[in-house]
């Protein structure tokens, strides 16, 4: 079609080969293209697991939903970091506004302040575009479970909406064998979620199914979860099985759960 | 496939602005029979339709590296409208993408440094990039509540972005398939970082700033 000359080759090639710096060149919002670290949750997971394996007592800090608001989050962040007997975190979801590369590896940047361990559940709002894709990449699965002081924390991708409800989200298999896998590790269990039941993310036509399905967790001590962007705590099923709501830095304030032998105490923390 | 019909509008639009673009007709010779006339001004009207341009050019959120062509317009040509195709490598998904834009440049005023060389020390450009996968919407699917993500489409991104250009004008026994080559940067951000700095004000400037390097060929 055009004859190309060889000088336009070598600006060609100039271009190109600039173009493989990635921090000075932006090839598109929803690139996946990461650099730094990857695959976070698997690793923490090994560090939580190896360190608080078979501690009396456990304090894990709980935050969510933390959005565009990075200066929130820093201070969230800082505060958490002030107390020195936290053992490791859980973000309950929805990290970014729109799903981008750009802002995954803003939050993780944040994230990576944190002095002690942390794991990352997939909120609806971090699907958007390819935000699914860079979550799997930079966190892993979206249903991940692990042990620490013998209690197992359950984490389950619960966002059926973003699949138009017609995916294994919540995912009933893996609930059935998670829950009775290794159980002579755990005695207890917490799950953890990004959108509760009845919600709008929920697949609302299983409600009372992922009732019946948390009844195979063993001693299951409570739910958790964010998306609302408030402090409630309520019998969700109206039965005695308690849901925690984790509000969003930007309400400035976030939950501290220490967990002893035989029961748990939760702290809602102010900063 | 809906977006056929997307591409179809842009190009009728294209199509009409350079209908408008170019008048400088030749003054034909008076034997011409009214036939003739009409042969002729049918030809040129559809001349004007002949892209102007090639441009390449990396990054810019618009792919890796865009290949696309262009018309030049307006009483100074400092008009140019842009028919790009990008290529977004696969990275850490599991495909690669393909992107179109249309690009709208505007070039206020030129600088000549000799008779071989002039600068234009500003453009402004806006363009709206689309990306092609099932990943992407237009506007948020009837599965979300009402108004849940209004604010935005995953699909079309608007961007701004301004440089700077040299252009080299061939000696007229040098041309090959170019009368000129201009060397020209950008500097861009799109929608979603400009929302990013507007909900937090704290995110680096640098951060949502990216460079595009390109070359525009000038055919015609």
């Amino acid at each position: 079609m055009i004859k190309i000359g060889k000088n336009v080759l070598i600006a060609m090639s100039a271009v190109l080969s600039l173009a493989s710096c990635d921090d000075l060149f932006d090839t598109h919002p929803y690139d996946v293209n990461f650099s730094g670290e990857r695959d976070i949750n698997a690793k923490n997971i090994k560090a939580i697991e190896s360190m608080y394996g078979n501690k009396d007592t456990l304090r894990v800090a709980f935050i969510s939903d933390t959005h565009g608001w990075y200066s929130d989050t820093k201070d969230e962040i800082a505060d958490i970091n002030k107390h020195t007997n936290i053992d490791f975190v859980v973000h309950c979801g929805d990290l970014t506004d729109t799903g981008t590369a750009k802002e995954y590896e803003w939050i993780r940047d944040i994230m990576s302040q944190l002095r002690v361990p942390y794991v990352v559940l997939i909120g609806n709002h971090d699907f958007l575009g390819t935000g699914d894709q860079a979550y799997t990449s930079m966190f892993g699965d979206m249903d991940f479970s692990f042990t620490a002081a013998r209690v197992k924390f359950v984490c389950l991708n619960t966002n059926a909406t973003e699949y138009d409800y017609m995916a294994a989200v919540p995912n009933f298999d893996y609930m059935e064998s998670v829950f009775a896998k290794d159980t002579a590790n755990f005695d207890r269990t917490i799950v953890i979620m990004h959108a509760p039941p009845y919600s709008d993310q929920f697949n609302n036509n299983v409600c009372k199914a992922f009732r019946r399905y948390l009844d195979l967790a063993p001693r299951l001590m409570c739910c958790i979860y964010g998306h609302n962007h408030n402090d409630k705590v309520s019998n969700i099923y109206g039965d005695n099985l308690v849901f925690y709501s984790i509000d969003c830095p930007e309400d400035r304030n976030y939950r501290i759960f220490t967990i002893t032998k035989d029961s748990y105490e939760m702290e809602q923390v102010y900063f | 496939m809906k977006w056929n019909k997307y591409i179809f509008s842009l190009i009728f639009t294209l199509v009409s602005v350079c209908a408008v673009a170019d008048d400088s007709i030749p003054s034909t010779a008076p034997t011409l029979s009214t036939y003739d006339k009409h042969v002729q001004r049918y030809r040129r009207h559809w001349e004007s339709l002949i892209p102007k341009h090639i441009v390449i050019q990396n990054a810019g959120n618009m792919g890796a590296l865009s290949v696309g062509t262009g018309w030049d317009y307006g009483k100074n040509k400092q008009w140019e409208t842009q028919l790009l195709f990008g290529y977004v490598p696969k990275h850490q998904t599991p495909r690669a993408k393909l992107t179109m834009t249309v690009k709208e440049n505007y070039v206020p005023f030129n600088i000549n440094l000799n008779n071989a060389f002039y600068v234009s020390p500003l453009t402004a450009s806006i363009y709206i990039n689309t990306i092609y996968g099932h990943e992407f919407w237009k506007s948020q699917p009837d599965r979300y509540p009402k108004g849940y993500y209004d604010f935005m489409s995953t699909k079309f991104r608007i961007n701004i972005a301004v440089g700077q250009r040299i252009t080299w004008r061939i000696p007229y026994d040098k041309r090959r398939n170019s009368k000129s080559i201009s060397l020209f940067y950008e500097v861009s951000t799109c929608d979603l970082y400009i929302r990013s700095k507007i909900v937090d004000g704290n995110v680096p400037l640098k951060d949502i700033l990216g460079l595009s390097l390109g070359i525009k060929m000038q055919t015609l």
